[in-house]
């Protein structure tokens, strides 16, 4: 018979005191396990910033009371600090030895993008063998009171590409400009501008206008999707004041307002600043991390601020 | 036989039951059931861009300030707020927003929640719950962008764009149709995904402005009304006002078209130069020609990803940057160009949105625009040739020689 | 028997009235027996009570739009009667011995008998004579339903997808997969009094495309075309459900049908047509700004 007897049963009752302590710990640690389990269901995330409610609504009630147009907005300085125009020179080295220039892996439309077991070569970091200026740093104002009239240009700016390459890497056009985005290969591209929805079929040999409508706060984009190896940078500002450093590194915006203290924005593409700044060692130009410096020219004046070397670490490594 | 005797099933008068037993399996009962309170609901909150707010290197002090203007523009999930300057209705708004409930009179409130949330999120920031397990992603509609529209490239949607998108789904994604709803329900969530998304935009324009800052302002944005509503959300609602003026003028397809000719026409510009159709859709127009690319949303990621993160030497910064985007992004994925055999069309299947997406393009996506560069006419032709794809050209095509869809299942 | 005698003796031999244990109940023991198998009386008490209330609460069969649906309908309650009246019975018994043979009310011990074999061949023979009853008695109703195919190609296909009703009608033609297939989204219409043949696809998961007024219920697997048929008989728009848990959506592949006249079928389609045509913006999707 399957019984149960009483002399088994109270054995059992004599061990009950040790089975009760060897059951508690264990199920103890399992209670903190499942502690440590059910605080998991939370959010996991990085944590969001705090809000005071009170903050809030105390800036809600200004935004919304103040409904009324123009509440005093500040008129800009745009009271003329100077007449004349001064313009702005200088050159970037870089400060090291460049790595190889990376072969871009070309696979498609081989027979014009790589003619004549021509290579295409990574394009983002070109330092001159000879004179170590580096190419393609762009320098714009970021601000300016006054802009020097100058009779509207006749023909679009030419934006073009030939053997599936941007001919100019880095460009710069006024906001309101007519731009020619040309296609001069004989195989059809496609222009893609990030950030301003600008992407079009460019047929081969031909070209499509396009008329920047809004500035770019930094250089942005610009790219191919059927030949994703391309790629450059494009930079619309309202005033046209952008210096893009040529071969040898050298850079010139002429006819700068003058008499006015002038913020710089400095970037390149390799740059690790934030959104691609290019920040330097150069307090005599007050230059931030953020790659600003400012600079005050007078009328006439061709303002050199010489030889700006850029460390290999400003360009990651 | 012997008549069978059962155990004593009576109780045992033995010993008393004992604590000591059967306190840890209380104690694990209770602790079992603190724990699955950890699931109960706080009130709903959007969450600040984080992956923006990192990639700008924001420090504490300026998430919170971000956060606090943002939501004094906005308000809550739970209690949106309409500045008149967004042009939104505020009483749509609140159908659609809040936790899912009926009202007094039993009007259906808090649709967003009901039917959207679970995939593109409470901020809109697609990162729902059920968004990773999705291909493609859901929209994420902070930055701004949408694809599906009949205005051109680089301008917002209309009403009915979207409001079409709800009605018919988006057919070969996980977007289902909303099309049973009433028109006020739809019109309600329409109006509240154009909310989040302006939300979404001028808290991106937030963020960035503090880049631009000068370096007086020491890092904080000025809180006046004329910065916030006056320069970030204006440049964010004039896009949306614009929107309604920007549509795609679509020139009448030719009334004497002959299809057959047509179609041969629009063949010849697919694999021509000109249209180029052929380079990502592939030879076969089965979708296999550019299959590395991604969208913008995807290409955000993979940017910031390869270009900054990997870059960066602050470790500290590179940790909380990896955590950003284990938590506030999606894994990258490349994006697919259209396989036009199957027949399947997200924006729509009507000649007209064909029309839209040749000549425009797909905004957020690798697909370029043709206007410009392919006459109107030529389009058509076009669109002709993609609607002929699904359908095997046996031979010759003609009105005795019907096309017949090759069957898939 | 004799062997029932024997038990009785033995058991009141060995186990005599005042034993230990039974003192060791509480003094309401009479009542627990009583309001045991009251309790249990509950159960058929309240099971009828649900039959009789569920259709002032709308929980019932849905109503009835198809020529089919009478017959299942039918077998539906034919079989509810049936398995009801057995319900019943099986209750009722349970509880009458459960009052008569009370422990505390009755001094008699329990007997224990090894079987009745004449029983055991009675109650097998029943049940399965009523179950080969029911297969035959259904099986045209079933062959109605899933086997006579009407002659005709389908009026439509519908695909089931996460989470929603894909539909494609043939268009002029009459033939799926031409050009001029029409495509709707959770929106199927059926003209009244024809015979409608739909050819059920899945795209992804198992689904199952329950037309509750229409008494259709049919899965959606993937790789597979169903044909489902029916003829409505009532004019209305009525619930397209998914009654196969396909996924976290699942809630929402509601769908709906709009029976209707030939003539209001053929307008809607030809609606659909022109509007799936279209090459220039409908009129609601003109913004008033544009329009000016």
């Amino acid at each position: 018979m399957p019984t149960c007897s009483r002399s088994e049963r109270s054995a059992l009752a004599d061990d009950l005191p040790m089975a009760a302590r060897f059951g508690l710990l264990p199920s103890l640690g399992l209670g903190v396990l499942l502690v440590a389990v059910g605080s998991g269901c939370g959010d996991n995330r990085i944590r969001q910033p705090v809000v005071d409610g009170g903050a809030v609504e105390k800036l809600r009630t200004e935004l919304v009371s103040s409904t009324g147009a123009a509440n005093g907005g500040e008129a800009e300085d745009s009271a003329a600090t100077g007449t004349g125009w001064g313009t702005l020179k200088g050159r970037f080295v870089f400060a090291g030895t460049p790595a190889e220039a990376k072969a871009l892996i070309v696979d498609k439309d081989t027979e014009v993008c790589s003619k004549d077991g021509g290579r295409l070569l990574d394009r983002s970091l070109l330092v001159d063998p000879s004179t170590k200026g580096l190419a393609n740093v762009v320098v714009f104002v970021r601000k300016s009171s006054r802009v020097k009239e100058s009779a509207p240009a006749d023909a679009p700016l030419v934006f073009d590409q030939k053997q599936c390459e941007f001919i100019t890497p880095v460009f710069a056009a006024r906001v309101g400009q007519e731009i020619d985005v040309h296609n001069s290969d004989p195989v059809g591209h496609n222009t893609n501008i990030a950030g301003t929805s600008f992407n079009q079929l460019i047929p081969a040999g031909n070209g499509t206008l396009f008329k920047p409508a809004a500035e770019t706060a930094m250089p942005t984009a610009v790219t191919c999707n059927i030949h994703p190896w391309m790629k450059a940078y494009i930079v619309f500002r309202k005033d046209g004041y952008v210096g893009v450093s040529a071969a040898d590194g050298s850079f010139t915006i002429p006819d700068l307002p003058a008499g006015e203290l002038l913020e710089f924005q400095v970037w390149h593409e390799r740059s690790i600043g934030p959104n691609q700044a290019l920040g330097l060692a150069e307090p005599d130009l007050k230059w931030s991390s953020k790659g600003r410096f400012q600079v005050k020219i007078e009328a006439d004046e061709v303002k050199d601020i010489g030889t700006l070397e850029v460390p290999a670490t400003a360009l990651g490594g | 036989m012997n008549p069978i005797t059962l155990p004593d099933v009576r109780h045992p008068r033995g010993p008393r039951p004992v604590w000591g037993m059967k306190l840890p399996v209380l104690l694990v009962m209770l602790v079992m059931f603190a724990a699955s309170g950890c699931g109960a609901t706080p009130p709903a909150w959007f969450r600040l861009n984080m992956v923006e707010a990192t990639k700008q290197k924001l420090t504490p002090e300026q998430e919170r300030q971000v956060a606090t203007v943002i939501s004094a523009m906005f308000g809550t999930p739970d209690d949106p707020v309409a500045l008149p300057e967004t042009g939104l209705d505020e009483a749509k708004l609140r159908l659609a927003a809040g936790p899912v409930r009926s009202d007094i009179v039993g009007r259906k409130n808090g649709l967003y929640r009901e039917h959207c949330a679970h995939c593109h999120g409470v901020t809109g920031d697609a990162l729902g719950p059920t968004a990773a397990f999705l291909n493609p992603y859901p929209r994420d509609y902070r930055p701004g962008i949408f694809k599906f529209k009949s205005t051109e490239r680089a301008d917002k949607p209309t009403h009915a764009d979207l409001t079409r998108v709800l009605k018919n789904g988006i057919p070969g994604t996980s977007m289902p149709s909303f099309a049973l709803l009433s028109e006020t329900q739809i019109d309600a969530l329409v109006e509240y995904v154009k909310y989040l998304s302006i939300r979404g935009e001028t808290e991106i324009g937030l963020i960035r402005a503090i880049f631009e800052l000068d370096d007086e302002a020491e890092g904080k944005l000025p809180e006046s009304r004329e910065f916030l509503v006056g320069e970030r959300l204006a440049e964010v609602v004039e896009k949306w006002k614009a929107a309604d003026t920007a549509l795609i003028d679509v020139p009448e397809m030719p009334a004497d078209i002959d299809l057959v000719e047509s179609i041969a026409k629009g063949r010849e510009l697919f694999y021509g130069d000109k249209a180029n159709c052929v380079k990502c859709h592939g030879p076969t127009a089965l979708g296999d020609g550019q299959a590395n690319d991604y969208d913008d949303w995807n290409k955000y990621v993979v940017d910031w990803t390869t270009k900054e993160i990997n870059g960066e030497s602050d470790t500290q910064w590179v940790n909380r940057a990896h955590r950003v985007l284990d938590g506030d992004a999606l894994k990258p994925r490349t994006i697919q160009p259209r396989n036009l055999r199957r027949g399947i069309y997200r924006g729509g299947r009507r000649p007209l949105d064909l029309y839209y997406r040749i000549h425009a393009g797909i905004n957020g996506a690798p697909m370029p625009g043709a206007k410009g560069t392919v006459p109107p006419e030529d389009i058509w032709h076009i669109v002709n040739y993609v609607q002929s794809l699904p359908y095997e050209l046996d031979g010759e095509l003609g009105a005795d020689r019907p096309m017949v869809a090759r069957d898939r299942f | 028997m004799d062997q029932d005698k024997r038990n009785r003796d033995a058991g009141s031999g060995g186990n005599p009235p005042g034993d230990t244990w039974v003192d060791g109940l509480p003094q309401g023991r009479r009542w627990s027996g009583i309001g045991w198998s009251l309790l249990f009386l509950l159960v058929p008490v309240l099971g009828t009570a649900t039959f009789v209330i569920a259709p002032y609460y709308n929980h019932w069969l849905p109503k009835d739009v198809s020529v089919h649906g009478r017959s299942i309908d039918d077998l539906f309650y034919f079989i509810l009667v049936l398995t009801g009246v057995i319900f019943l019975a099986t209750e009722l018994i349970l509880f009458w011995f459960m009052w008569k043979y009370d422990a505390a009310a009755s001094s008699k011990p329990a007997t224990y008998i090894h079987g009745s074999h004449a029983l055991e061949v009675v109650w097998t023979i029943i049940p399965a004579a009523t179950m080969l009853f029911l297969a035959i008695y259904q099986m045209n109703t079933w062959a109605d339903i899933k086997m006579r195919r009407p002659r005709m190609s389908p009026s439509a296909e519908v695909v089931a997808r996460q989470f929603e009703w894909r539909i494609r009608y043939p268009g002029r033609d009459e033939t799926l997969g031409t050009p001029d297939d029409l495509f709707v989204v959770n929106d199927l219409h059926v003209p009244i009094d024809e015979d409608f043949l739909i050819q059920l696809k899945s795209m992804d998961v198992l689904h199952s495309f329950f037309l509750p007024n229409l008494r259709m219920k049919q899965d959606a697997v993937p790789g597979m075309k169903q044909p489902v048929w029916f003829k409505a008989t009532e004019t209305g728009t009525y619930d397209i459900v998914c009654a196969e848990v396909c996924g976290w959506g699942h809630y929402k592949m509601k769908g709906r049908v709009t029976v209707e006249s030939r003539a209001d079928f053929d307008r809607w389609l030809a609606r659909i047509e022109a509007e799936q045509k279209a090459t220039q913006r409908g009129p609601d999707e003109i913004p008033m700004a544009a329009a000016d």
